[in-house]
C-alpha cells in the first residue's frame, strides 16, 4: 500500500526556527524519521574566515539568540588560549554569571514551550513572566536583553557592580521560590506526569552511542556535563551536582531542567560571594600567533564545542564550531521510532532544539491508509492535544484553569 | 602547578602501542592532547583510543583547506574530561574517507557537512538529505575550501 | 505595568481599528527576536488582550512579522507563505537582519534582508528588537493604514 507523508513545512509557530521532518507512519505508530536541516545555515564559519578576530565575536554571539553568550564565551576561550593570555580571575566569575544566568532564562523559556506543546498554557505564561525577572537583570548588566556583548579578548568588557550583585541575590531568591512552585506542579499534577511520562523514551545506551549531550542525554542517566568534566571559566571554584535523572523520557527531561535551575542559584550565591577584586579584562594583541585550540562550554542546551585555528594575522584562518541540538537530532530519530504522530510535537520540543545553532517542517508517509498528508506544526500539535485526550484523558483545561493568572 | 598524569598516562598508552606514533602526539595542557597520524593508519590508532582508552564520545569532525591536503580532526572525549584532537590529511585531488559512524552514528552529520563543505566523498555514509547546503546549491561549488568566494555562487547563476 | 501610557493609549487605538491576526516566520534568524515576538504576546507586555492574536497558518493573517536574513534556502516558502495570505496584508520586518541582512551581510547562504524577497511595510530594527519596539512598530503600521484607508474612502465619494 501507499503512504500518508505528512510534510510539516518549515514554518513552524511553536519551535519558531525552520526545519523539515519527514515521517513514515504505520497506522499511528511512527517507522521512519527523516530530517532536513539547514534552513538556517548562515555561512558563519566561511564568513568568520573573512572577518577580524574582534568582529567575530558579534558574529559567533548571534549563532543562537538564546545561548548567545555560550558561543561567545566558548569562541573567545579558544582564541585566548591560542595567544597563551590568561584571564584575570574577576573576568571569569562575570563570564560565569552571565552564563548561569543565560541558564536561567533559557530553562525556563523551556518550561513555557514544552508546556504549551501538550496544552498547558497557563504554565507557559508564568514562565516566561518569571523569566523577565532574569532578562531585566541582564539588560541592567549587559545593555540588552540578548546578545550581551560581554565577552571581549582578554576578558570581559562591563564589570557588575555592587548594587546589581545585590540584584541578582534578590532575583535569585525570587525564582528559587517559583522554581520551587513549577517543581512542585512537576511532582503533583498527575495530568501533566501522564502526558510526559513514556513519551520520547531512549536509553542510557543509546544516549551515549549517539553521543548525546545536556539535560537530554542527563535525562537517560549519563552524567557529561562539561562543567564538570572539563572545568572552564569560574567553574573549577564552585560546589554543584551535576543533575541526571532516571526516567529517560521527556519527564526526566523536565525534571532535569528544573533542578539545574536549582543548582544555578547556588551556583549564582556562591559566585556572588566569591568574586574577586581586580580588573576586568587585561591587554590583548591585535594578531593572534599561529596556532589551534578547542574550547568546550556547557550551553542550556549540552556540550557546545568550538575550535579556532590562527596564523598570525588579524583575522582567523579557521572557525569550527559544533552547537548542542547538531548533537542531539540523532536522538530524536530514536526517541519517535514506534511511538504515536501525537508525540512528535513534545518529543522534538524535548531536546529544547535551537535550530538556528544547528541550521531546520514534518511530512508523513502512512503505509497503512496509503495517503499523504501535509500539516502545519500547529495543527500537528493541537491534533496531539485532542489525540491525547481522546485516547487517554488527559486534558489540560482544568489545569489551565486552577492555575490561571487573576486580573493584571 | 596541576599534575598531568591522566594525559601522560594516555600518551604513553599510545607510544607504547603504535611506536609510529611515538613524537606524533602531545599533551598541549590540562584535558587536551593533540596527536598526528598518516591516513593509512588512521582508523587502527582512532579505534585503539575508543575502544582502550575510553573516548567514547564524539565532538566534532573538524575539515581544513591546507592547501595540498585536506586536513581532518575527530575531537573525541570521553568521561575522563581530555580532549583528543586527533588530526590526519587527505590529499585534495582525491579526497576520500571512510565513516566513522559504525562506531560514532552520531557522527554522520558531522560527515555530510564534509562533503557539502569541502567535496571530500565519505565511503560508507548512507543515503540521506545534505548538510547543510540548500537543495539547489551549484555542483562542484565546496564552500569552506580556500579557493571558493561568495561571489562565484552568483556567477554561477545559483538563486 | 511596564509600558507607559501612551503607548496604551496607541494600542488602544490600534484594537479599535482592527483585531490584527499575526503569522510569524522565521527567515534564519538566530532566535533572539522570535523569541521577543513570542514575549511580546506573554505577561508583561501582553499583545493579546488587545486582540492580536497568533495564528498558525497565512490563510488565517492581515500580518506577516519575518524575523531573520532570508537565506537562499527559506526564500521559495517565504514567498508562498507571503502568496497565501489574503489582501489587505502587511510585512514587518523585525530585527536588524530581517532589515538589511544585519551582522550576516555578504555570508553566502544570505540573500539579504526580507524586502530582497517580498514588499515590507514596516521595519523594526534592534539585534534583537525589543518587545515595545515591535509593538510600536506594528501600531504606527496599522494606524497608518487606517488614515490611507479614511483618505481613500474620502477621495471616492
Amino acid at each position: 500500500m501507499g503512504t500518508i507523508k505528512i510534510p510539516i513545512g518549515p514554518q513552524h509557530p511553536a519551535l519558531k526556527e525552520p526545519a523539515s521532518f519527514l515521517i513514515s507512519l504505520d497506522g499511528e505508530r511512527i517507522k521512519g524519521f527523516g530530517m532536513r536541516l539547514g534552513y538556517n545555515h548562515r555561512g558563519i564559519e566561511k564568513a568568520a574566515e573573512a572577518r577580524t578576530y574582534i568582529q567575530d565575536i558579534y558574529l559567533i554571539e548571534r549563532v543562537c539568540g538564546i545561548c548567545s553568550h555560550s558561543h561567545s564565551t566558548a569562541f573567545v576561550q579558544a582564541v585566548e588560549e591560542i595567544a597563551g593570555i590568561e584571564i584575570p580571575k574577576r573576568a571569569k566569575y562575570i563570564r560565569t554569571i552571565m552564563g548561569e544566568l543565560e541558564r536561567v532564562h533559557s530553562h525556563l523559556l523551556w518550561l513555557g514551550v514544552a508546556a504549551h506543546e501538550v496544552g498547558f498554557d497557563t504554565l507557559l505564561m508564568y514562565t516566561w513572566r518569571d523569566r523577565e525577572v532574569v532578562m531585566d537583570l541582564l539588560a541592567a548588566i549587559s545593555g540588552n536583553r540578548v546578545n550581551y556583548g560581554m565577552n571581549t579578548f582578554g576578558g570581559v568588557r562591563r564589570d557588575i557592580s555592587k548594587e546589581q550583585q545585590a540584584d541578582i541575590l534578590k532575583a535569585v531568591d525570587i525564582l528559587e521560590e517559583r522554581t520551587k512552585y513549577y517543581a512542585g506542579i512537576a511532582t503533583k499534577e498527575t495530568t501533566l506526569i501522564k502526558r510526559l511520562s513514556g513519551v520520547g523514551y531512549i536509553s542510557k545506551e543509546d544516549v551515549l552511542k549517539l553521543g548525546t549531550v545536556g539535560p537530554t542525554g542527563r535525562a537517560s542517566g549519563m552524567s557529561r556535563d562539561t562543567r564538570k568534566d572539563d572545568p572552564y571559566a569560574a567553574y573549577g571554584d564552585l560546589d554543584f551536582n551535576v543533575i541526571t535523572d532516571t526516567h529517560c523520557d521527556v519527564y526526566g527531561r523536565a525534571v532535569v531542567r528544573v533542578f539545574e535551575l536549582f543548582e544555578t542559584y547556588k551556583m549564582l550565591r556562591q559566585l556572588i560571594k566569591n568574586i574577586p577584586d581586580g580588573e576586568i579584562a587585561v591587554k590583548f594583541p591585535r594578531k593572534v600567533q599561529a596556532g589551534e585550540a578547542t574550547s568546550r562550554y556547557e550551553a542550556p542546551r549540552g556540550e557546545d564545542v568550538h575550535y579556532v585555528k590562527a596564523n598570525g594575522t588579524d583575522k582567523p584562518e579557521r572557525v569550527k564550531l559544533r552547537a548542542p541540538t547538531l548533537a542531539n537530532l540523532p536522538s530524536v530519530e530514536k526517541m519517535l521510532e514506534d511511538n504515536n504522530l501525537a508525540d512528535v510535537p513534545i518529543t522534538i520540543a524535548a531536546i529544547d532544539p535551537c535550530f538556528s545553532c544547528t541550521d531546520r517542517s514534518i511530512k508523513v508517509n502512512n503505509a497503512t491508509t496509503g495517503r499523504s498528508e501535509t500539516l502545519s506544526w500547529g495543527v500537528l500539535r493541537a491534533q496531539s492535544i485532542e489525540w491525547y485526550k481522546r485516547e487517554h484523558g488527559i486534558d489540560f483545561t482544568e489545569l489551565n484553569k486552577k492555575y490561571q493568572i487573576r486580573g493584571n | 602547578m596541576t599534575e598531568l598524569n591522566k594525559e601522560q598516562n594516555i600518551v604513553d598508552s599510545v607510544v607504547k602501542k603504535f611506536d609510529f606514533m611515538n613524537d606524533k602526539i602531545k599533551t598541549k595542557r590540562i584535558r587536551r592532547i593533540s596527536a598526528e597520524v598518516v591516513f593509512n593508519n588512521f582508523r587502527q590508532v582512532f579505534d585503539y583510543m575508543v575502544k582502550e582508552l575510553n573516548f567514547n564520545a564524539m565532538c566534532m569532525i573538524t575539515g581544513l583547506d591546507e592547501g595540498e591536503n585536506f586536513g581532518l580532526i575527530y575531537h573525541i572525549t570521553g568521561s575522563h574530561g581530555v580532549v583528543l584532537n586527533l588530526k590526519t590529511d587527505i590529499p585534495r585531488n582525491n579526497p576520500v574517507l571512510k565513516t566513522i559512524s559504525d562506531i560514532f552514528p552520531g557522527a554522520i552529520l558531522y560527515e555530510r557537512e564534509l562533503v557539502d563543505m569541502f567535496g571530500i566523498k565519505v565511503e560508507g555514509l548512507p543515503e540521506g538529505n545534505r548538510y547543510p547546503l540548500f537543495d539547489d546549491w551549484p555542483k562542484d561549488q565546496y564552500p569552506l575550501r580556500k579557493d571558493w568566494t561568495p561571489d562565484m555562487l552568483d556567477k554561477k547563476g545559483g538563486n | 505595568m511596564k509600558m507607559q501610557g501612551n503607548m496604551i493609549g496607541k494600542i488602544v487605538t490600534w484594537a479599535r481599528i482592527k483585531s490584527p491576526w499575526v503569522i510569524h516566520f522565521n527567515t534564519g534568524a538566530c532566535n533572539a527576536c522570535d523569541i521577543e515576538i513570542v514575549a511580546s504576546l506573554t505577561p508583561i507586555f501582553d499583545l493579546e488582550r488587545f486582540g492580536v492574536l497568533l495564528k498558525g497558518t497565512p490563510r488565517h493573517a492581515d500580518v506577516l512579522l519575518c524575523s531573520g536574513p532570508v537565506t537562499r534556502q527559506i526564500e521559495k516558502r517565504l514567498k508562498r507563505i507571503y502568496e497565501q495570505m489574503p489582501a489587505p496584508k502587511f510585512v514587518v520586518a523585525i530585527g536588524t537582519c530581517a532589515c538589511s541582512g544585519g551582522v550576516f551581510n555578504g555570508c553566502y547562504s544570505i540573500k539579504g534582508g526580507i524586502d530582497s524577497t517580498i514588499p515590507v511595510a514596516a521595519y523594526i530594527p534592534g539585534c534583537p528588537a525589543r518587545p515595545e519596539a515591535i509593538i510600536d512598530g506594528v501600531v504606527k503600521l496599522l494606524t497608518n493604514f487606517e488614515e490611507g484607508e479614511r483618505k481613500k474612502r474620502r477621495a471616492a465619494k
